[in-house]
């Protein structure tokens, strides 16, 4: 099997706070691994260190993607490596067009790859075909980045550009949250038609049902900055039913 | 006043006292030319420990010399801006108006001070009793030429381009552009400024406009600040706006070591609404200051005010919004929006908004922020993979655009687009978006 994601004994802390203690997650090629667990317990925290977001001290541990040190990569380096973060809150950016961004991200990496820009004629009609997919109007085209979207669309928006960029391991951070059900199953097909033998997936979540749409190969529970429990999707029906308490004392 | 500032202050007047019987009084009369330096150095010029003068750069002012520049350079056209489909332009060297680079024919609403047959400069100095009129003053004491633009045509709008070039070093001597606008009822007037160097970098330039937007009239003002690297230029706005006018200023500050506005709007009649829009981008040593005041002295009337400022490497800039709301203004509506953006470790950006206010009616909403690029912005980008400096570059570049983009001549905001890229130092990479 062949593991793209394998972080080890990951300790980080946000200034004084330790917020990760000890994580050990292994992501096979292929696999969707969703990671559930109480608020605060460290999983947009394990994202944004994934995604290599400033402001994080990692005191201990190590993080292997595709064979290499992740963490030893800028944060453009892993995108352009084909990592993706769907940010829990995305930003809104006045005055940098969306489909700027988009183009900038494609370009950014096939030039790491030696590849020439895209035509932009034909990227602007792979654009148009994925926002069919997700449901956006055209008239986002031309607006800025998540500028004045609901917090439904800003989600969505998150998940176009992953279909765009067709990263190797995407890591969605609570992509759900916030969506109507139709949105949600909208989000759903997007990450399923992505699904592939050598992409893999980590869906942080609080609801099971977006595990309805998106069946994972495994559920992790992650609890005060470890994983304390692994299943596969039984587990996240049985946290429906029983809450995150009986995790927590067995943890403690 | 610093001794300094005094011997300076002697040495115009003394520069004044023999310049004068060369100074054209078909521009200005001599014994206003005598009132305006004795108003002047009976004041002194500014100092930065004045209130409203502190951002500014006044040391640039004693390298310089006071006394009107004679023209240094023959000017090939081919290295004047590109012109503005509709608009008529007329050009000024040094404060003198160029014929030979001019629209080949007068237009019908402008009138050359030196070459009109009456004296029909307006007192323009008086009309800064809210802000400051010293640097207008000298202006007026030195004024070689100008144009008076009158727009009286109600059925389509009036355009003209003014462009006032300076080519003398400031040792050499000082420009002084001067322009009076009036707009009568019911006009529309489009009105481009630029102010540019070519020859000499190093230009003092001392500029007074004043406009008198008319009952229902529409003044939209574009300023280009361009001049050389080194030049200093100073500005003395003032506009009045009657009822029901409007005035609308865009100004993009970009050239200069030393650049000062200082500006005072007065919304006279009732339901007159201003909107003035500034950006400023400065990199270098440049200091970059705007002191803007906005008077509301009648009923229902509005105001906004936006500013965007850079500043990079070592340079400074400033923006000093200040709105006056008198006892009659029931109704006003005033908006400011200040923002300043720190894009390098040893730059400066002070915004510093100013609210005096004479009655309980009015709507204002004020805010002035400054401080380096946003973190989560910056991250969202690499994230996506752009390299750092673009990401920086395009948030800079967005964050003046938010301003830029309101300038509704699309030519025009293409060649601010271009000179703030240039500015920053980086128009291949912001190609697409120019
Ligand atoms: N920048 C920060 N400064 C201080 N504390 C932080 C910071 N970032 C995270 N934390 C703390 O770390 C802990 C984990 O936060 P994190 O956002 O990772 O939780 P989460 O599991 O994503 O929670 P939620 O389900 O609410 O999204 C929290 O206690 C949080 O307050
Ligand atoms: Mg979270």
């Amino acid at each position: 099997m062949n593991t793209l994601l394998n972080i080890d004994n990951l300790h980080v802390a946000v200034g004084d706070k330790k917020v990760l203690n000890g994580l050990t997650l292994q992501v096979p090629a292929g696999e969707v691994h969703a990671i559930m667990g109480p608020n605060g317990s460290g999983k947009s925290t394990l994202a944004h260190v994934l995604a290599g977001r400033p402001g994080y001290e990692i005191t201990a541990g190590t993080v292997s993607y595709q064979g290499t040190d992740l963490l030893a990569l800028a944060p453009e380096e892993r995108a352009r490596a084909g990592l993706f973060l769907g940010f829990q809150y995305p930003v809104e950016i006045p005055g940098v067009n969306n489909v700027y961004l988009l183009k900038a991200a494609v370009n950014a990496a096939r030039k790491q790859h030696g590849l020439p820009e895209v035509d932009a004629f034909d990227f602007l009609t792979l654009v148009k075909e994925k926002m069919q997919l997700m449901q956006i109007d055209e008239s986002f085209l031309s607006r800025g980045v998540n500028e004045g979207f609901s917090g439904g669309e800003k989600k969505r928006n998150e998940i176009l550009q992953m279909l765009i960029l067709e990263p190797k391991l995407a890591v969605l951070d609570e992509t759900d949250s916030g969506l109507d059900i139709d949105a949600l199953k909208i989000v759903a097909n997007g990450v399923n038609s992505l699904r592939a033998p050598e992409r893999s997936f980590v869906l942080v979540t609080h609801y099971q049902r977006l595990l309805d749409y998106i069946v994972p190969d495994r559920v992790h529970v992650l609890v005060r900055g470890r994983i304390a429990r692994s299943g596969d999707r039984e587990l996240a029906l049985e946290l429906e039913r029983r809450g995150y308490d009986w995790i927590s004392q067995e943890a403690a | 006043m610093s001794a300094a500032s005094d011997l300076l202050t002697a040495r115009i007047a003394a520069e004044h006292a023999s310049a004068l019987p060369d100074l054209p009084t078909s521009v200005i009369g001599r014994d206003r030319r005598l009132q305006a330096i004795g108003a002047f150095s009976a004041r002194g010029l500014p100092i930065n420990r004045q209130e409203n003068w502190r951002y500014a750069n006044l040391h640039t002012l004693h390298h310089a010399r006071f006394t009107p520049a004679q023209p240094q350079a023959t000017l090939e056209p081919s290295a004047l801006p590109g012109e503005i489909e509709g608009y008529a332009r007329y050009i000024f060297v040094d404060g003198r108006f160029a014929p030979e680079l001019s629209h080949h024919s007068p237009h019908p609403a402008l009138t050359i001070f030196t070459t009109g047959t009456e004296d029909t400069a307006q007192h323009i100095a008086a009309e800064q009793e809210l802000a400051d009129n010293r640097l207008a003053l000298l202006n007026e004491a030195f004024a070689t030429d100008g144009a008076r633009i009158v727009a009286a045509d109600t059925a389509h709008p009036t355009c003209i381009e003014v462009v006032f070039v300076a080519t003398a070093a400031a040792q050499g001597g000082a420009s002084y552009p001067r322009l009076q606008v009036t707009t009568q009822a019911g006009t529309r007037l489009g009105f481009i400024e630029r102010h540019i160097s070519l020859g000499s970098e190093a230009n003092f330039i001392n500029a007074v406009v004043n406009i008198e937007v008319g009952r229902g009239a529409t003044v939209d003002h574009y300023r280009l600040q361009q001049t050389g690297a080194e030049a200093t230029w100073m500005d003395t706005l003032s506009a009045r706006v009657a009822t029901d006018g409007t005035y609308r200023l865009h100004l993009a500050n970009l050239g200069g070591q030393s650049a000062r506005s200082t500006q005072q709007i007065s919304l006279a009649g009732e339901r007159a609404s201003t909107v003035l829009n500034t950006v400023s981008v400065a990199g270098r040593l440049q200091v970059h200051d705007v002191f803007a005041v906005i008077e509301h002295a009648a009923a229902a009337t509005q105001s906004e005010q936006r500013f965007r400022g850079v500043a990079a490497q070592q340079a400074r800039v400033g923006f000093n919004g200040k709105v006056v709301v008198r006892t009659d203004a029931h109704g006003a509506v005033s908006r400011q929006s200040l923002r300043g953006l720190l894009a390098g470790p040893q730059a400066e950006v002070d915004v510093r908004p100013q609210l005096e206010i004479y009655t309980d009616e009015v709507q204002c909403s004020h805010g002035a922020t400054a401080g380096k690029l946003d973190e989560n912005m910056l991250f969202y980008l690499l994230s996506r993979g752009m390299e750092p400096e673009m990401a920086q570059l395009l948030l800079k570049w967005a964050f003046l655009e938010d301003v830029v983009a309101k300038i509704d001549l699309p030519a025009l905001r293409g060649q601010v687009e271009h000179a703030l890229a240039g500015q920053m130092d980086d128009t291949a990479a912001l190609r697409e978006l120019l």
